[in-house]
């Protein structure tokens, strides 16, 4: 008796050639993103955004920003020469992933540092905080493979000064030998080649997020969870018009004065109270058990609220009309909402991504969710700063409002 | 029911058509579905549009309600096209086949929420919905959950639902499959009031006897032709005369003589073939004969009736098949 059970599950798979061509061939795709997403997160093909300042304009912190800006690695981000406060700025609107400031009022680039302020401040934002060790990383290896002189230079006179004293033969040779290091790592660097060696620790790391008690992870990850659960109950609800269709509403409703459209706008009106609700709920417990400061962003969050919550009820309403039965609805369904979620940082957050991957990111409703949640309670901006998110999230609500109603009037007409 | 018929006829503008279908075609994927369809509908009257499944009845329904592109032909309602015009539609109610509500919401509540998607003011909804309830017979479980009601007082709120906005033009899609024989009648009992009303019905059903007793016009709708069309008893008087109809149910196999001798009584044989049935004139007397007869040449005779002929024998004579009961 099983076995009739499974032929008829089967059966009913393969007749439905859509459902079956996206049970098969959308996980296929959606393993790809979240392979390529993963991929990049170990590292191989991450490209941190950072901005540079240099406050001590030597020689030294010139060649140690240049062999950062040729860095792979490294995306500089910023035009012109920047000053300290407009990386920490870039590095809280999100603009950089990481800032990197060579600071005046501190040791030298050339000392082994320890002594004194550290001469290379590290500008992260917590919520990517994994930058910090990779950018730390990439500087050292810039330190001593460009700039193995001055980093010798500094071994020696840690050895001069606890150790022992150098004669002035001893010190005019060592330098003669540092200069041609120097050249050497030059005209290596010339080559596209690299010399040098060694670990040093220079560094001092400064968050330009944190510095409010309100703010915590909790604010980042309450919208990436909310919109990710939003989508999925959009959808739920949405797929109800295809069970109307196949129970027979829709005719009824159709046989009158009704059109689709009073049942695609209805639904979407429903899915939007729906969905703030739900989100209200979610920022609610962020706001008593984790202390997010929900209260004096409340007009600004209600108003965002609003919008993720139409361009997931527009997004889910195209999903549902685009298909002919559930199922096709259900798998559809699932595997978009997956992928947008993962390219829209939901799942893991979108600094990991290749930069490609992180620029096809800024087409899901998501990533512009995120970024008005981010910008409100991260970085603390004005309304003005949303305007851009609310304007995408506007943008994405009228396209797809406007293609599940045309997707709907297939219905009308058989 | 025959002398309010034709109280409700002379009352009412009998002639004017409140429905035209004028040779309606359409195929879906190269299959015909409807060839061809004619079909008109007046005040005050019931008409039952009959055939097995897959006819056409419910593809007619969904052109008569503009749902359908059609490859030939037209539909009107009081002269204008439900496709196009949605004044047209609102003279329009459609009972569907399945309980198409929402099983979740009360009676009231779903009556209130469609009388709102056919277009009524939210009050007017409800004092539709309350009518409706009462016409119905369900005032009395006007707030219970629809999920909670029997089958048959679930086919009544759907029947309810479709008549909210006063439709002129009520078509039904099977109303009573799947109902037991009480709830069967109570819905005929509905469809009765309705038509005193002044609603023109119009019913597509596959079961002969609900078309026999409810229908003022029956159309015999077979491979999307309408084959035969007019009053049942016109129907039946024309295809049988003054005759009646026997069937004989066979017990045992049958030898060519024995078919011989049914086929030259005019008897044909149904669906296994273990059922012949004809018209039989002549009274008992040819009756008792034919079974003598029967006997004589050795045929098994499990069972042999006589009855009064119906629709499902017009329809049998028609299309050689027999509709189930």
């Amino acid at each position: 008796m099983s076995a009739a059970v499974f032929r008829a599950m089967l059966l009913g798979l393969v007749r439905d050639r859509a459902a079956l061509a996206m049970s098969f061939l959308l996980p296929s795709v959606f393993f790809m993103i979240f392979a390529t997403i993963f991929a990049g997160a170990t590292g191989e093909q991450l490209r941190l955004k950072i901005a540079m300042a240099d406050e001590v304009h030597t020689e030294t912190s010139g060649r140690l920003l240049r062999a950062l800006a040729l860095d792979p690695a490294l995306v500089p981000v910023g035009e012109g020469t920047l000053s300290a406060d407009e990386v920490r700025d870039l590095v809280r609107r999100g603009t950089a992933d990481v800032g990197l400031v060579l600071r005046s009022d501190a040791e030298p680039l050339e000392s082994m540092g320890g002594f004194g302020r550290a001469p290379i401040v590290i500008v992260s934002d917590p919520v990517r905080g994994v930058a910090v060790p990779m950018l730390t990383g990439q500087v050292q290896k810039a330190y001593f493979s460009a700039l193995p002189d001055v980093a010798l230079g500094s071994v020696v006179g840690l050895v001069e000064d606890q150790f022992i004293e150098l004669t002035d033969e001893q010190r005019e040779e060592l330098e003669a030998g540092l200069l041609d290091l120097k050249v050497e790592t030059e005209d290596a660097a010339g080559r596209g080649e690299t010399v040098g060696w060694g670990f040093q620790d220079l560094f001092e790391r400064e968050d330009v997020a944190g510095q409010s008690a309100a703010r915590n992870h909790v604010a980042y990850y309450a919208g990436a969870v909310a919109v990710l659960f939003l989508l999925f109950s959009a959808v739920h609800g949405a797929i109800s018009l295809l069970e109307e269709r196949e129970s027979g509403i829709v005719d009824r409703i159709l046989a009158g004065p009704g059109s689709t459209r009073v049942m695609v706008d209805g639904k979407f009106l429903f899915l939007v109270v729906q969905g703030f609700a739900q989100v209200g709920v979610i920022f609610v417990l962020a706001w008593i058990l984790y202390d997010v400061d929900l209260i004096s962003h409340l007009p600004l969050w209600a108003w965002t609220t609003l919008l993720v919550s139409a361009a997931a009820a527009a997004l889910a309403l195209t999903v549902a009309t685009a298909c002919r039965t559930k199922r096709q609805a259900q798998t559809l369904s699932n595997v978009a909402i997956l992928v947008l979620s993962a390219l829209g940082g939901s799942m893991v957050p979108r600094f990991f991504m290749p930069p490609w991957l992180q620029d096809i990111g800024w087409l899901t409703p998501n990533a512009w969710a995120l970024e008005a949640y981010t910008a409100l309670f991260w970085r603390d901006e004005p309304a003005s700063a949303l305007l851009l998110p609310w304007s995408m999230l506007i943008l994405a609500t009228v396209l797809g409002l406007l293609a599940s109603r045309r997707l709907a009037r297939r219905m009308e007409r058989l | 029911m025959g002398s309010d018929v034709v109280s409700n006829l002379r009352t009412s503008e009998a002639d004017a058509p409140l429905l035209e279908v004028r040779g309606v075609e359409r195929a879906f994927n190269g299959r015909p579905a409807l060839r061809g369809v004619d079909l008109c509908l007046r005040r005050g009257e019931i008409y039952g549009l009959l055939g097995p499944n897959g006819a056409g009845k419910t593809s007619l329904v969904r052109a008569i309600c503009g749902r359908l592109r059609l490859d030939g032909g037209s539909v009107r309602l009081r002269g204008r096209d439900p496709a196009r015009r949605p004044e047209a539609r609102r003279r329009l109610g459609l009972v569907p086949q399945d309980v198409a509500l929402y099983s979740d919401l009360t009676a009231r509540e779903n009556l209130e929420v469609f009388g709102r998607l056919l277009g009524l003011a939210s009050r007017e909804a409800r004092s539709s919905a309350a009518n409706a309830l009462e016409t119905i017979g369900l005032a009395d479980r006007a707030d219970d959950r629809l999920a909670t009601l029997s089958g048959g007082m679930r086919r009544r709120v759907n029947i309810a639902a479709g008549i909210l906005h006063r439709p002129e033009v009520l078509l039904l899609d099977e109303p009573t499959v799947g109902v037991d024989p009480s709830a069967r009648e109570a819905i005929h009992d509905l469809l009765r009031r309705l038509w005193k009303d002044g609603l023109a019905i119009l019913l597509t059903t596959h079961d002969l006897d609900q078309a026999e007793e409810l229908a003022h016009r029956v159309g015999l709708l077979v491979e999307g032709r309408i084959r035969a069309e007019g009053p049942p008893e016109t129907l039946i008087r024309e295809t049988f005369g003054e005759s009646k109809e026997v069937a004989v149910v066979l017990s045992g196999p049958l030898a060519a003589d024995g078919r011989a001798l049914l086929e030259d009584a005019g008897l044909e044989p149904v669906g296994d073939g273990t059922t012949w049935i004809g018209p039989l004139g002549g009274g008992l007397d040819a009756f008792s004969d034919l079974g003598q007869r029967l006997s004589e040449a050795g045929v098994a005779v499990g069972e042999l009736r006589v009855r009064e002929p119906g629709l499902r024998g017009v329809y049998f004579r028609l299309t050689g098949e027999e509709l189930p009961s």
